[in-house]
This record gives C-alpha cells, sequence and structure tokens, in this order.
C-alpha cells in the first residue's frame, strides 16, 4: 500500500512563507560570518617556497589527498587513541549530518517533488526508513551532546578548563545546549504531530462505529482533506487509505521516540496539542537557523576551518622549518597565512596541552593557550591595517612561554587539526632574539656558537680528540673518499661522558669494515637546535660553512649521531626549490642515523655479534629521530637482535615524552619553581618498569639529559643510561676487551 | 652625549697560548684575537647611556686581530660611528703606544665620555686608561660598576668598586675617562642576521696611527709559562681510608680541630 510523508502538517500558510523568506537571510548572515573570517587569513604572509593558496587548493583537490581528508572527516581518525572522544564526535557529526540531510530531504520533497512534480519522494518503505534514521540519528546527537557535557561538566579534565583567551562567549555550554534543544524540540513536534494523529484516528474510529461512510464524512468534517497538502487525486487516495482505518501518520511506528513521545502528549485536548505543535515547530526552526548563523561566529567554526586547515597544510617534512621572516613575528600580520588558518581550526580539545612535556611539568607553557591566545588576537586585528597592530610579545604572550617549548613536537603529533604549534613557538622566538632578549645560558651558547662552531665554548681544534683514545685511525674525510661521512654533531664530540658512545660506535662500524671518515675540526654544530631558538642568521651561517666543507669532501652517504644533527641534514641542509639547486653537495646523498645503519648492517650480516646481551632493557625514542622522522623500528630491529628483553614505557614511539633538551633547552638555564625536570618524569617513567635495568638512548643529549636526571632522582644504582651503540658494541667486543659498560659515572661537563 | 668606547681585541684563552722565539712577547701568530670583555662591558654601558637619554656612541679601535668582526658587532649593537685607527703590524701594541694612538684618533671627536675596559688581559698592569686620560687631559675613574646620567647636567653618576666589595657612588664632571669593570647589564646579544646586515652597511673611518712615543721604560725581560708544581698528592683507596686521609690532611693545616 503506498502512503506518502504528511507536508507542512499543522503549519500555517504564513508560517510557511515566513520560514522560507528567513532561509536566505539565515544563508546570508552564514556565508558574511564565513566570508569575515577566511579574509581574516588574508592578512598573513605568502611562504617563500610554496604556492599561493589558490594554487594549493588546487593541489589540495588531488584526488589522493582529498580522499585522505574525508577519510579523516567520516572517521574522525586523527581523534585515534581517544575512544570516548571518537564515539562523541562521531555521534554529533554523524547525528547533524544526517537530521541536517533529512531535513534537507524533506524540504525538497515539499518544493520540488510535490510543488512541481505533484509527487512524494518520502513515501512507502523508503519514508519508514526515513523516520527511522532520523529518530536513531537524533537519539545519537542527544547520547553525543550528553557524552560532551559529561566530559566538560563532570570529568572536567585539565585539557578542557576554560583558556585564558576565550575567542567567543558563545561557546562550550551553550553550544551544547542548542544542539541538545534542536533535537529535544525535533522530537517533540514530531510526538506532537503523531499525537494529534492518534485524535483524528480515534475520533474517525467513533465515527465508523455508524459505518465506513460515516468515518469517511468524519474525516472530512474534520478538514482532513484540507489539511492534507497534495494533488486533489493524492489527496483523495490519502482520505481514502486513512477511512479504511489505516494511521494518518502511516509511519509513526517507525519513529520510536516521537511515537512513544505522542503517547505521552495523547492525553492533551488537540487544541493543545496543535498549539503547542506550532511553538515547537519554530522553536526547532529558529534553533537551527541560530545554529547556522553562529557556526562562524563560535567554535563550531572548525567544522570549515579544521579540514580547510588540513587540506592546506604544507606537504613539507615534518623537520623543515619553515621561515617567512629571519626577524620573526611581531604582530599576527607577521604570520604565515597557512597559520592563520591553523589558529582557527584549533577546538580548544587540549590534547597538545596533555602531551606537552614542558606543561606536564610546571612550566609556564600550553602550546592550547598559545594557540587560543593568538587566535583571539586574529579575531581582534582588522583586515585592513588601520593604525597600529598590537605585538604579541607582552600581553598576548610572554616570552618564558617561549622559552619553555622544547620543539619536541609531540603537540603538532597529537593535534587532531595538524596545527604546527613549535612553527609558531620558533616564530615569535626568531623576534625575541632579533631584539637581543636571550637567556643568559642561551646567550652564551649562542656566542660560543658564533665564535667557535660549537655550544661548549671548546677550541675547534679539540672537536676530534675524542679519536685518539682509539686503536685504529678514522679517515680524514676532507683527504680521501669516503662511503659514509660521519658527522659527528656538538654533543658527540665534546660531552665526556657521549664520546664513550661515539668511541663504541667508531668500534663497532670498524669492526663492520664500514667506510667511514670525520670531517676532523672542519666540522661545526650543524644548527638543529640553533635553528628553533630562532636564530636564524647564526643557523644560516652554520649551514653554510658546514656545505662549503660537505661540498669539498667525497662521499656517498651521511651519517649523524645526533638526531637533531640528523634531522636537519636531512630536511634543511638540502636545497629547497623547484628544481633543486645543482650544486647542492647533499644532492642524491642519503642522510642516516647510525640506528638506521646498524639495522642495515645487521640485515646484511655485517655485524659481528659475538655473544648476546642478557638484560631488560626500555627503549626511549628520541623526539628528532621518531616523531620528526619517523625511525622506530630500526633501534628496535637492532636491540631485538641483540637478544635484550625489550620492554616499552607507556609513551613510546610517538607518544615518546622529550628529555626536555630540544628546542635549544638544554643550553638554557633551569627554570626555578617547576615540579620536576622533563628528563626527571622520564627516569621515573622507566623506574617504574618492572625488571628494566636500563635505559637504552640513541641521541647523546638524551644521554646527557638521562644521566643527570638518574642522578636527581637517586636512582643510579637501579638503572643505567646507556647508548644503543655501547650495548651494540658490548655484543661484538672480543673477550680480551673490556665491555664498555663498566661502570661509568662520569659527569656531565660543559 | 658624546660617546666614544674603546674596544680592544686579546688572544683568545681557548687556545692555548704561546711564547714568541723573543721569549718576551706571546706568539700572535698562533693566537686568535676575541674582543676584551671589559671593552666589551664598557661598550654596553655606552649603548646604555645612549638608549637611556640620546647621544651617539663612537666605537674607536686600533686595527689588529679580528678587529672587523668585533666593529660590525658593535654597529649591529647600535654604535653610531666606528674609526679604526690604522696599524702597521697585526700585533697589539705597548700600552704606551696604544694609548697614545687611541688619544690622537679621539681628541677630534670632541667627547663629553670615554668609556675604556679596566684592563686586558694581555697588558701590563692596567695602565692603557688612565695614560689615556693624561693624554686626553681628562680626569680619569677606574673600576667602575655601572655608569647613570646625572645627577647634575654635565656630569656622571658612576658605581666605583674598592676591595672588600665596598661600593661607591660618586659623581664625575665631564669630560672624563672611565675605567670599566662591569656594565649595568651584562653585553646584549646580537644576533648573526643584524651582523651580518651591519657588514653590508656600516662604514669604518679609518684614521693613520700615531707616531711611536718615546721607548717604555718598562721592559719584558722573559716571558714564560706558569711552572708547573710537582706537589700535588694524588689520594687513592677505598672512600672511607680518602675520608680518613682528607680529614688528616685538614688538621695537619690548622682547619679541623
Amino acid at each position: 500500500m503506498d502512503y506518502a510523508r504528511p507536508i507542512m502538517w499543522n503549519v500555517p500558510h504564513w508560517a510557511e512563507i515566513a520560514l522560507y523568506a528567513m532561509i536566505p537571510l539565515v544563508l546570508i548572515a552564514f556565508f558574511a560570518g564565513v566570508v569575515w573570517r577566511v579574509r581574516k587569513w588574508s592578512i598573513g604572509q605568502a611562504e617563500p617556497g610554496t604556492l599561493a593558496p589558490g594554487g594549493q587548493l588546487l593541489r589540495a583537490l588531488a584526488p589522493l589527498r582529498l580522499a585522505e581528508l574525508v577519510k579523516t572527516i567520516l572517521f574522525q581518525s586523527r581523534l585515534a587513541g581517544d575512544g570516548f572522544s571518537i564515539v562523541m564526535h562521531q555521534a554529533i557529526f554523524w547525528g547533524m549530518v544526517v537530521l541536517f540531510l533529512g531535513t534537507a530531504l524533506a524540504t525538497i520533497d515539499q518544493d520540488v517533488a510535490h510543488l512541481v512534480f505533484d509527487a512524494q519522494v518520502l513515501r512507502g518503505g523508503f519514508y519508514r526508513f526515513f523516520e527511522l534514521a532520523l529518530d536513531v540519528f537524533g537519539i545519537a546527537l542527544i547520547v553525543g551532546v550528553g557524552m560532551a557535557a559529561y566530559r566538560r561538566y563532570v570529568v572536567r579534565p585539565k585539557r578542557l578548563e576554560a583558556t585564558r583567551a576565550g575567542i567567543s562567549l558563545w561557546d562550550g555550554f551553550p553550544f551544547l545546549a542548542v544542539l541538545f534543544l534542536i533535537a529535544v524540540t525535533g522530537f517533540v513536534a514530531e510526538g506532537l504531530r503523531l499525537a494529534e494523529g492518534f485524535h483524528i484516528e480515534s475520533q474517525a474510529a467513533v465515527a465508523a462505529t455508524r459505518g465506513p461512510e460515516a468515518r469517511r464524512a468524519s474525516l472530512e468534517r474534520m478538514g482532513l482533506r484540507e489539511r492534507l497538502r497534495m494533488g486533489a487525486e493524492r489527496q483523495e487516495a490519502e482520505l481514502d487509505r486513512i477511512a479504511r482505518g489505516e494511521p494518518v501518520f502511516p509511519a509513526a511506528a517507525w519513529a520510536p521516540v516521537g511515537f512513544a513521545l505522542a503517547k505521552v502528549f495523547h492525553p492533551l485536548s488537540v487544541g493543545s496539542i496543535r498549539a503547542l505543535h506550532q511553538v515547537t515547530w519554530w522553536l526547532h526552526a529558529l534553533l537551527a537557523f541560530g545554529l547556522i548563523v553562529a557556526v562562524p561566529l563560535t567554535k563550531a567554526f572548525h567544522l570549515i576551518s579544521s579540514p580547510a586547515n588540513m587540506l592546506l597544510r604544507n606537504p613539507a617534512p615534518a623537520g623543515r622549518l619553515p621561515v617567512v621572516a629571519e626577524s620573526g613575528v611581531d604582530t599576527v600580520r607577521d604570520l604565515a597565512w597557512r597559520q592563520l588558518v591553523q589558529l582557527d581550526a584549533c577546538t580548544w580539545c587540549g590534547k597538545c596541552q596533555e602531551a606537552c612535556p614542558g606543561h606536564n611539568i610546571g612550566f609556564p607553557l600550553s602550546p592550547r593557550d598559545l594557540v587560543q591566545a593568538i587566535g583571539a588576537e586574529l579575531l581582534r586585528t582588522p583586515v585592513r591595517a588601520n593604525g597600529q597592530t598590537r605585538s604579541l610579545h607582552g600581553e598576548v604572550v610572554r616570552p618564558e612561554q617561549l622559552w619553555a617549548c622544547c620543539t619536541c613536537r609531540a603537540c603538532e603529533e597529537v593535534c587532531p587539526v595538524q596545527i604546527q604549534h613549535p612553527r609558531l613557538v620558533v616564530d615569535l622566538r626568531r623576534r625575541l632574539v632579533d631584539q637581543g632578549q636571550v637567556d643568559e645560558g642561551l646567550q652564551e651558547a649562542l656566542m660560543n656558537l658564533q665564535r667557535y662552531g660549537n655550544s661548549f665554548g671548546q677550541s675547534p681544534r679539540k672537536r676530534a680528540d675524542w679519536t685518539k683514545p682509539l686503536d685504529f685511525k678514522l679517515k680524514d674525510a676532507r683527504k680521501e673518499e669516503v662511503e659514509y661521512l660521519w658527522f659527528v654533531g656538538d654533543y658527540a664530540s665534546y660531552d665526556q661522558r657521549a664520546q664513550e658512545v661515539t668511541r663504541a660506535l667508531a668500534k663497532v662500524l670498524h669492526a663492520a669494515g664500514v667506510d667511514v671518515g670525520v670531517l676532523f675540526e672542519k666540522e661545526q654544530n650543524a644548527g638543529n637546535d640553533v635553528r628553533r631558538t630562532g636564530e636564524e642568521g647564526l643557523f644560516s651561517m652554520l649551514r653554510e660553512k658546514n656545505l662549503k666543507e660537505l661540498a669539498n669532501a667525497r662521499f656517498r652517504k651521511l651519517l649523524t649521531s645526533d638526531p637533531h644533527t640528523y634531522n636537519t641534514l636531512k630536511n634543511e641542509y638540502p636545497s629547497v626549490g623547484d628544481p633543486p639547486n645543482g650544486d647542492d653537495p647533499l644532492a642524491g646523498k642519503p642522510v642516516l642515523h647510525y640506528a638506521e645503519l646498524l639495522d642495515e648492517l645487521l640485515r646484511q650480516g655485517k655485524l659481528p655479534l659475538a655473544r648476546p646481551v642478557d638484560r631488560t632493557i626500555t627503549y626511549h625514542d628520541p623526539c628528532y629521530l621518531g616523531r620528526f622522522n619517523g625511525v622506530y623500528e630500526a633501534p628496535r630491529r637492532v636491540l631485538r637482535a641483540l637478544g635484550v628483553e625489550l620492554v616499552e614505557m607507556p609513551r613510546h614511539g610517538p607518544d615518546s615524552f622529550c628529555c626536555g633538551a630540544g628546542g635549544g633547552r638544554i643550553w638554557m638555564k633551569d627554570t626555578p619553581g617547576i615540579d620536576e625536570r622533563p628528563a626527571e618524569n622520564r627516569v621515573r617513567e622507566a623506574l617504574r618498569l618492572p625488571g628494566v635495568e636500563c635505559l637504552v638512548v640513541a641521541c647523546p643529549k638524551d644521554l646527557v639529559m638521562f644521566q643527570d636526571a638518574v642522578k636527581t632522582v637517586g636512582a643510579e644504582a637501579r638503572l643505567r643510561v646507556a647508548d644503543l651503540a655501547e650495548l651494540v658494541n658490548e655484543a661484538i667486543a672480543t673477550s680480551s676487551e673490556p665491555s664498555t659498560l663498566v661502570e661509568t659515572s662520569h659527569d656531565r661537563t660543559g | 652625549m658624546n660617546l666614544v668606547v674603546v674596544v680592544r681585541q686579546v688572544p683568545d684563552l681557548i687556545e692555548p697560548l704561546e711564547v714568541s722565539a723573543s721569549g718576551t712577547a706571546l706568539d700572535y701568530e698562533t693566537a686568535s684575537f676575541v674582543v676584551n670583555e671589559t671593552d666589551d662591558h664598557a661598550l654596553e654601558q655606552a649603548l646604555l647611556l645612549k638608549e637611556s637619554g640620546g647621544g651617539t656612541v663612537t666605537v674607536v679601535a686600533l686595527d689588529y686581530g679580528e678587529v672587523d668582526n668585533t666593529l660590525y658587532t658593535a654597529a649591529a649593537k647600535g654604535a653610531d660611528r666606528i674609526v679604526k685607527i690604522a696599524r702597521a703590524d697585526d700585533t697589539p701594541p705597548s700600552p704606551a703606544a696604544s694609548a697614545a694612538a687611541y688619544a690622537q684618533a679621539i681628541q677630534p671627536l670632541g667627547p663629553e665620555l670615554v668609556l675604556v675596559g679596566i684592563q686586558a688581559h694581555d697588558e701590563l698592569d692596567g695602565v692603557v686608561p688612565p695614560l689615556l686620560a693624561a693624554r686626553l687631559g681628562m680626569p680619569y675613574v677606574g673600576v667602575i660598576r655601572g655608569v647613570k646620567r646625572g645627577p647634575e647636567p654635565g656630569a656622571v653618576s658612576v658605581c666605583k668598586e674598592f676591595p672588600g666589595a665596598v661600593m661607591a657612588r660618586l659623581s664625575v664632571r665631564l669630560p672624563a675617562v672611565l675605567g670599566i669593570l662591569g656594565a649595568e647589564q651584562p653585553p646584549r646579544y646580537v644576533p648573526v642576521s643584524r651582523i651580518r646586515a651591519a657588514m653590508k652597511t656600516a662604514k669604518f673611518d679609518e684614521v693613520a696611527g700615531a707616531a711611536p712615543p718615546p721607548a717604555s721604560r718598562v721592559e719584558v725581560c722573559r716571558l714564560y709559562p706558569p711552572p708547573s708544581g710537582a706537589r700535588a698528592e694524588m689520594l687513592s683507596g677505598t672512600e672511607s681510608e680518602l675520608a680518613a686521609r682528607i680529614a688528616e690532611i685538614l688538621a695537619e693545616k690548622g682547619l679541623l680541630k
């Protein structure tokens, strides 16, 4: 039996016209809001070496990237790891999507199918399915909103606490309340509509006791014909159907929530039901319109800005820091347009803050608050520069926030909408450096780097002194051709404890017959951390000097000890541009961290492992090896091959917790008043693992930081800090040679 | 205020210093040069004075060592004018010759205040600042930690350090020469990009060196590294043995009763 959804039931004609008249106004307000937000992005700077926004958009629409975005949105996949959050977002997102599409479909049914063709899509089985779907997703929306409210107002995780600088008053509770009320008014209107149907049916049923004709007459008397807004032929058919005793709303039972509510409302009089229905219907419509208008003005804008940000994100490697202005960022106008999109994309979810080592140990830094404060400043800044734009330094962002960042990228890694917080920090730091405002310890390191090419303030001639105790000679890559040019790095060259590791690696490479050489005193600090302190000029100088030496050397591959060095050599030393510079000394030359080389040697069977290393260990992923460059498995494969028992810390792989050395923090003074140092936090995490006797690192800075932290937490006897290279050397060392892991208790120098 | 700062180059102590073949001077061939630390403070103090109430800062230096780097850095920090005094060879002259050369270059500048580091570590007795003051015919106050404007026009208020950490605040009528031990705040950091910009834009006024002054009455007879003593006693043994031995030594020296 065919039947269709009654259209605009109980809605007076004037109300229908008013509703439709409002739609263009709502759309105008919505698009005006969107344009207002998007125009703010235009005050940002172009990024040298990248496409203009238009070109970015075209490239972003390439099928692969679009598919990735669609996947991210449909499955909210960037929230992976937080089940509650995924369910909540999916419920609200899909609830709203289906309800919106349902409403749109009903509108099309009315305005196109019905008015133009006198036919309806919402009929029969599809109509039933439609009713069921809308009820189910309406419930989903309420559940999602309930979950969000539960998390915000009952669980109250720190990361969701109110920000210091909110971008709008119309957020949080009002937003959730509106979503909730839209769902509730929708259900109530449905319930009231169905309840009136019950009344009509029971009146008709009373009349029907006097015969089928009386039932039909009673329906006519109730004005049902006029209330069924459809062509005369279809009206007739519908009346016939209802006169046969079928329900007025034949899919009523397929809308379980509305049906249940109808039972509740049934005792009310028909007049009350009809009046209440009209009020609720209006409420529902106005709330929905209000929501649409509010989208660009509130947190809901992330429906637009977050996907826009993901589409327009820079596809360059995470380890390549973009530079728009060497002298850094003073006002929001100095930021790149892409960064402005990122500010708008933030949803205040606070996951960055939860992951931030600085925030975790009591530094005055929250990546979320930083983004929020600058985002709020963006909204306050007029598109046209009339007069002075306020400096971000001072009231908006304080220097101590900026210096607290380890540039470990944990925030960026967890950000569901791919905001690059460390880039923002470095841009702002550049300004401080330009103005000469640097921490005392940092100033000393930077002056040493300017003058001597190392942060230790040691003579450049002593850079290769670590090689002296070796009983073989390392090749001089300046004089003879080598397969691997080993760029050792500052800490691995000058720090007394790290030197032991550097020598252990040299022995391993020697034993494996690797053709390797170094630049001796011609090597200078590669500048990875210099760049991240904001001293861009010094980074450029160091890069030029090193590239000049590298251009004079003959080698096929670059090998590094320090993941920081690795990152910048791999991502920031090769000339960027299209086409790449022909005389780039690094063109076509792979850069390897020694963990990768050891892994390769292992695979080729070139590591003469003589005895298994019988230890229970845990491994710390260095930020610049793991999160920045995705090298997680190579060191683990080497460790497993050694025969150690590897126990993972809760925070490992991409969730690794920074030792606190990155971004130049290793040179800065300790911040007074902190709860604990990041390295101490990390050492305590390792100490909580049962049976673990050794914390294995693959970064000289980690070695230095954790060696200190093991002492300051008083765990020297329980936990040894050792480098991957030392374990390998132990496994290949001939019995005559003492293990490099005999008690080592040198203090950190420099 | 018309401020003049004298900036000297000294051998960098991160490299081991060698005595020249003559046995009476350093081997400057093997040394690398760096700005004299107290002169860096003098420059910082001059810049602070300029920033607190206007004026010009002129930096005066003798041309040897890596003076250009130092001067570009000074320009990047905010020095308005740079005077470089030509020099026949690439070594620091004697204190008397230095003072004569600085005085000849500074006199025409008509300075109100000359700031110079209290001592350069390759210099005898820290005599350059007072010699310079004498040649300029200006009063000299040394061992200064911090200079402020005032209290009255034509004077500055200086903080002078005396032995035993006694500090005095003096009012010095201008013009004067001040021997600076430390500026009010540590020398500022100047980023490499600004130094590089200064290399492109900064101009040096090059002036001729002074006629050599009469020979100094002080002569260096021999320069030699301090002989290493052989009196260190290396302790060995268990922790408790070591502790006992240390206590014994302290008691021997009368530090423990």
